[in-house]
């Protein structure tokens, strides 16, 4: 039994030795340690009013990061969906009706929700600059009474 | 029962080569696209589902990206094999004990995340169905590790 056990060990150290190493030689290595979450830099976000007044102009648009299905049960009234987890299979239908200039305001719900944060820095990286992120950004939007859409279209 | 056991090593081993393989080879299914193969891993995403589970301490979700499917792949491989059969179950069972702990976790704060399981292949939510799942590889895993009747190390071990 001691035996197995040492030798379990030996499995689980071996692989970890092999998974760092892979790490260590791929050229899209990760760190070692997950870095501390960056705290939204406040031009990165956009306060409720602020998206509010936005919204309003109707000069800007409103990216959902959820999942079409929660896109479909309620959504802020003109937001457009583009779940970041089917990014590829969404992003070409709502391209033509964005500009790389325009204000894009994207959300998702909840205070940890990491899913607006993900399409953000993917907007980011197709050189859209103009991204702002309303945080907790369903829930917000929702309890304070603003106009809100369900079902399929925007 | 050793046909018995054969099949179920190599149910489980496959399993456990096949998640491992995802994970590394960052492979991808995109609609239109079928099954995409990236020679390049990018571990990224799958660092992410581990880090929504909220089990690991936050400085560690990438270090057990980086080493569990390496861990799955030597310890499937190896079970496969018939290499170090009992020390790979039992490796196989701790690692299942370790997943069912992190799903329930998850249900039990109603966390909508994905499951991970099969690395980024895998868009399934955590839920009842990747419990169950779960639950059988656990069993199976536990049997191959405490049956006697496939245990040649065991037998080895008491003649010496």
């Amino acid at each position: 039994m001691a035996g197995t056990l040492r030798r379990a060990l030996v499995i689980v150290m071996a692989g970890a030795v092999l998974g760092l190493a892979a790490n260590a030689l791929s050229p899209r290595r990760i760190p070692f340690l997950t870095p501390p979450k960056a705290p939204p830099q406040s031009s990165d976000t956009v306060a409720l009013d602020e998206a509010k007044a936005l919204w309003g102009g109707g000069t800007a648009f409103f990216l959902d990061a959820r999942a079409t299905a929660d896109y479909r049960a309620g959504h802020i009234a003109g937001a457009l969906s583009l779940p970041i987890e089917e990014f590829d299979d969404h992003y070409p239908q709502i391209q033509p009706m964005l500009s790389l200039d325009s204000t894009n305001v994207v959300y998702c719900d909840g205070m940890d929700c990491d899913l607006s944060h993900r399409l953000m820095d993917r907007l980011r990286q197709l050189g859209y600059h103009n991204v702002r992120l309303l945080v907790n950004g369903w829930t917000t939007w929702h309890s304070a009474g603003l106009m809100t859409h369900t079902g399929d279209q925007p | 029962m050793r046909i018995v056991n054969l099949i179920l090593r190599l149910i489980i081993g496959g399993v456990f080569i096949a998640s491992a393989v995802i994970k590394i080879g960052n492979v991808q299914v995109s609609h239109g696209h079928g099954i995409q193969f990236s020679p390049v891993p990018d571990l990224t995403q799958f660092a992410q589902d581990v880090a929504n589970y909220h089990v690991p301490p936050r400085a560690l979700n990438n270090l057990v990206a980086i080493t569990l499917p390496w861990i799955e792949l030597l310890a499937g491989g190896l079970l496969v094999l018939g290499i170090w059969k009992r020390a790979s179950a039992v490796v196989i069972t701790a690692l299942m004990v370790v997943f069912l702990a992190a799903i329930g976790w998850a249900l039990a704060h109603g966390y909508d995340i994905r499951c991970g399981c099969f690395g980024t292949v895998d868009a399934r939510r955590v839920g009842i169905t990747a419990l169950a799942e779960d639950f059988v590889l656990l069993a199976i895993a536990a049997w191959l590790a405490w049956c006697r009747e496939d245990s040649t190390e065991r037998t080895t071990e008491t003649n010496q």
